[in-house]
């Protein structure tokens, strides 16, 4: 009888270690709140282009993402919101999703801001969004032409 | 006294075996087991625990504007700051949805590539014969958030913003405020965003 006790004893230590191990997480409460380094991010996120027309702006800000392999999501003009998805090369598991807006910001002018995010976590390498920029450079350029 | 401690010494091999074992492997069904099963359509209602209308109070914000697509664009820019992925976008009803994951989590045994997919357009099954997560099978860290704009009087508008977290409601006031004060902000620089061209040099494509 007595050499049960043991294997009760290590069996409360296992149920308590699984009651604790098992605790749903609570929400914080920066759960909705920016952090420094969003803050920071956005600087390389947005560009200010010279273009008067919004349409012609989300016009290529379309093509630039045709141009880098995205498939479009969706596209909403009146507010200057495009999101799309693409798989990322080299492995196919991987999935990249893109946020652009686009906002007039002075006459003749339009600020463009695109958010990346891979595999559901945000993109804060700047040269991702300078490639983008850049593509998009081009691909007003030639909407204009 | 002597025998007890025999015991206990037996006991602490044991335990320590089986506690080192457990934390290696974390949950044995991570996911599962952090949820209570809903059963019924019934539980689900009464699953908020905080009174409706403080909840309401601390999910909504009155705005005095009446411009409802410079407010939308506010809180457009305002999830894009939080990296929200926007789902819903409805300019006519004042609907803005999206999520995003709080990294939280990730797949303990090396990679998993099903954690990628995540469907959001599938439904929770439960049938006497077949159990699914759903869309939430690989997932437990998703933060999903609705935004809605809708008129109070000739002059205000009324934002309200409803947040989940793990499958639940989020009942607790700070993060709202957190997120009205980013959306203040964000319609300011809105605001002046127009006025203010200097702030950043144009590059000319």
């Amino acid at each position: 009888m007595e050499h049960k006790q043991p294997v009760w004893i290590a069996l409360l230590l296992t149920w308590g270690l699984l009651l604790q191990a098992c605790a749903p997480p609570q929400p914080g409460p920066d759960l909705l709140a920016p952090t420094a380094a969003q803050m920071k991010l956005r600087s390389y996120q947005s560009r200010s282009f010279e273009v008067t027309d919004p349409s012609q702006a989300m016009r290529g800000v379309v093509a630039a993402l045709q141009d880098l392999g995205f498939i479009i999501e969706r596209a909403n003009e009146p507010m200057g919101l495009v999101t799309a998805a693409r798989f990322a090369e080299p492995n196919y598991t991987d999935v990249m999703g893109i946020t652009v807006t686009v906002r007039p910001q002075t006459e003749g002018h339009m600020m463009i801001r695109a958010n990346a995010i891979y595999n559901n976590k945000p993109i804060e390498d700047p040269k991702v969004y300078q490639n983008f920029f850049a593509t998009l450079e081009r691909s007003l350029f030639i909407s204009k032409e | 006294m002597h025998g007890h401690l025999k015991y206990l010494t037996n006991a602490l091999p044991i335990g320590c075996l089986l506690a080192a074992g457990l934390l290696l492997q974390g949950c044995l069904t991570p996911y599962e087991s952090r949820h209570e099963n809903q059963w019924d359509a019934r539980e689900q209602i009464w699953m908020s625990e905080a009174s409706q209308v403080k909840l309401r109070a601390a999910q909504s914000r009155i705005f005095d504007m009446t411009d409802r697509r410079t407010l939308l664009k506010a809180i457009l820019s305002t999830m894009q700051d939080l990296n929200f992925q926007l789902e819903v976008l409805d300019e006519e009803l004042g609907i803005v949805s999206g999520k995003y994951f709080a990294p939280l989590e990730r797949p303990e045994y090396g990679y998993d590539p099903l954690y990628h997919l995540y469907d959001d357009q599938s439904l929770l099954v439960f049938s006497k014969t077949y159990l699914s997560w759903g869309p939430f099978w690989h997932r437990n860290d998703v933060v999903r958030l609705t935004v809605t704009v809708r008129p109070r009087n000739e002059k205000q508008l009324v934002v309200r913003a409803s947040a989940q977290f793990y499958l639940r409601a989020v009942e607790d006031p700070e993060p709202y405020q957190k997120f009205f004060r980013s959306l203040e902000q964000a319609l300011f620089l809105e605001n002046t965003l127009a006025q203010d061209s200097q702030a950043v040099q144009p590059i000319t494509p």
